[in-house]
């Protein structure tokens, strides 16, 4: 099998497992010659990763809004996903690669204009300024497959 | 605080023999090295360990390099300095050590003595009470052998003193003539940390090369269990993987760098981190 055909069996193992045990919609494979192989985005069914320092904003203005029923929505965000196969062997370079071919928010994200950010400082989390960030999806030959994230850059680790 | 710092390095370990380096060092560097010092017939595996302070040779190297410290082999200059002091050369240094030794002597003495003082006052309390007994209950029977009891004679003795430091050997030496100058040379990862403020510890009680800090770890807990790899070494997905699960298990994520290797064009030195935590899903 060649190396293309084992990095899109991988691919479609990973599309797989997000759309049908994860419940994932809009699963787009994304290539970019820049890109070693080809990668995922899709949309999670509920939230997956809040930076903590949104969390203490969201916290702050559910304050100030009282103590009624009112939450700040949250809805899924776009993100990235790259499959790796557990036998991989991969340099900090080659991670180096793939964040600096990325944008910060999949194609298709909704855009948060500076005004509503203004307004919503929460918002910064959440737009193009995010900090990068994919799912490392990582697939066992019994096709388990595990995610974790991995952030560019040194990033607050959350409280879990 | 004076810099440069007196590194000593004995039997391949980089130690620190004064409170005040120590101190300097963790507030002005961000060095909080590990406490190795313990007594020999009581020796303890506690964290409550003492002077000397054991720094890991890329602290060392990172020092060096800012001119904050320098490193003597202690046990070539330390017999050196004894020999010196009895040489023409060296004996205004030795009337200093001796007088300071003197000063030690002196000083611990005196708390011997206080000590001795209040137990003296503590018995004496406490035969007054029993004398006070025994005449009341009568004289038939204490005569017989209240002569026995006397006071404990107790014998006169000085402190031996074994001098913790010998620092006031070193006044009016050359510090910088004497040095070490082979030294291992720091990460720029651990620069990059270290000059941005934070602590880092060994990190083999959580799972890797260090636990880092977001500032003194007497005030944070660690932020990060973290490796520092090659910028094209091959890193094992399961490694990433067993050290993200690891570290989320211990509240923390699992940071690993390297530094990026000179490439036309790239910049030079820059140092490249990646966060790895539990998805949760």
């Amino acid at each position: 099998m060649s190396l293309t055909q084992r990095t899109s069996a991988l691919t479609k193992i990973v599309l797989n497992n997000l759309a049908h045990q994860h419940d994932w919609t809009d699963l787009q494979p994304h290539s970019q010659p820049d890109l070693p192989r080809t990668i995922l985005h899709g949309l999670p069914p509920k939230r997956l990763y809040v930076h903590p320092d949104e969390q203490v904003e969201i916290i702050k203005a559910e304050k100030e809004m009282g103590h009624g029923e009112d939450r700040i929505p949250q809805p899924p965000e776009l993100e990235w996903v790259l499959p790796l196969h557990l036998s991989e062997k991969w340099s900090p370079a080659e991670f180096a690669a793939v964040f600096d071919a990325i944008e910060s928010l999949p194609p298709g994200a909704p855009e948060i204009t500076g005004e509503e950010e203004g307004k919503k400082p929460w918002l910064a989390w959440r737009g193009r300024g995010r900090g990068k960030r994919m799912l490392l999806a990582t697939v066992q030959d019994d096709s388990t497959v595990t995610y974790y994230w991995i952030h560019d850059g040194l990033v607050k680790p959350r409280q879990n | 605080m004076a810099e440069p710092i007196r590194i000593s390095l004995l039997a391949g370990r980089y130690l620190v023999f004064d409170i005040e380096s120590v101190m300097h060092l963790r507030r002005e560097h961000g060095l909080c090295g590990v406490l190795t010092g313990t007594m020999p017939q009581n020796p303890t595996q506690n964290l409550f360990l003492g002077l000397p302070q054991e720094l890991r040779a890329e602290e060392v190297g990172m020092l060096v390099d800012r001119g904050a410290g320098y490193v003597v082999d202690d046990a070539v200059e330390h017999l050196r300095l004894l020999k010196e002091m009895s040489t023409a050369k060296g004996g205004k240094r030795r009337e200093g050590y001796v007088k300071e030794l003197k000063e030690k002597r002196r000083a611990a003495k005196k708390l011997f003595d206080e000590e001795k003082e209040m137990f003296r006052r503590m018995h004496e309390g406490k035969r007054k009470k029993k004398e006070k007994k025994k005449t009341e209950e009568g004289d038939d029977e204490g005569s017989l052998f209240g002569s026995a009891v006397e006071a404990p004679v107790v014998k006169e003795s000085l402190p031996a003193i074994t001098p913790s430091t010998s620092n006031a050997m070193l006044d009016g030496d050359d510090p910088l003539g004497t040095a070490v100058v082979d030294l291992p040379k720091a990460s720029a990862f651990y620069r990059h940390l270290n000059t941005r403020g934070f602590f880092t510890t060994p990190g083999l009680r959580f799972g890797g090369d260090y636990s880092i800090y977001n500032g003194d770890p007497f005030r944070f807990h660690a932020w990060f269990l973290s490796n520092c790899y090659g910028w094209n070494e091959k890193i094992p997905m399961l490694d990433i993987v067993t050290s993200g699960r690891l570290g989320t298990a211990v509240k923390k994520s699992f940071l690993f760098g390297a530094e990026r290797e000179e490439e036309e064009g790239e910049k030079e030195g820059e140092v490249r981190m990646f966060c790895v935590e539990w998805a949760g899903m």
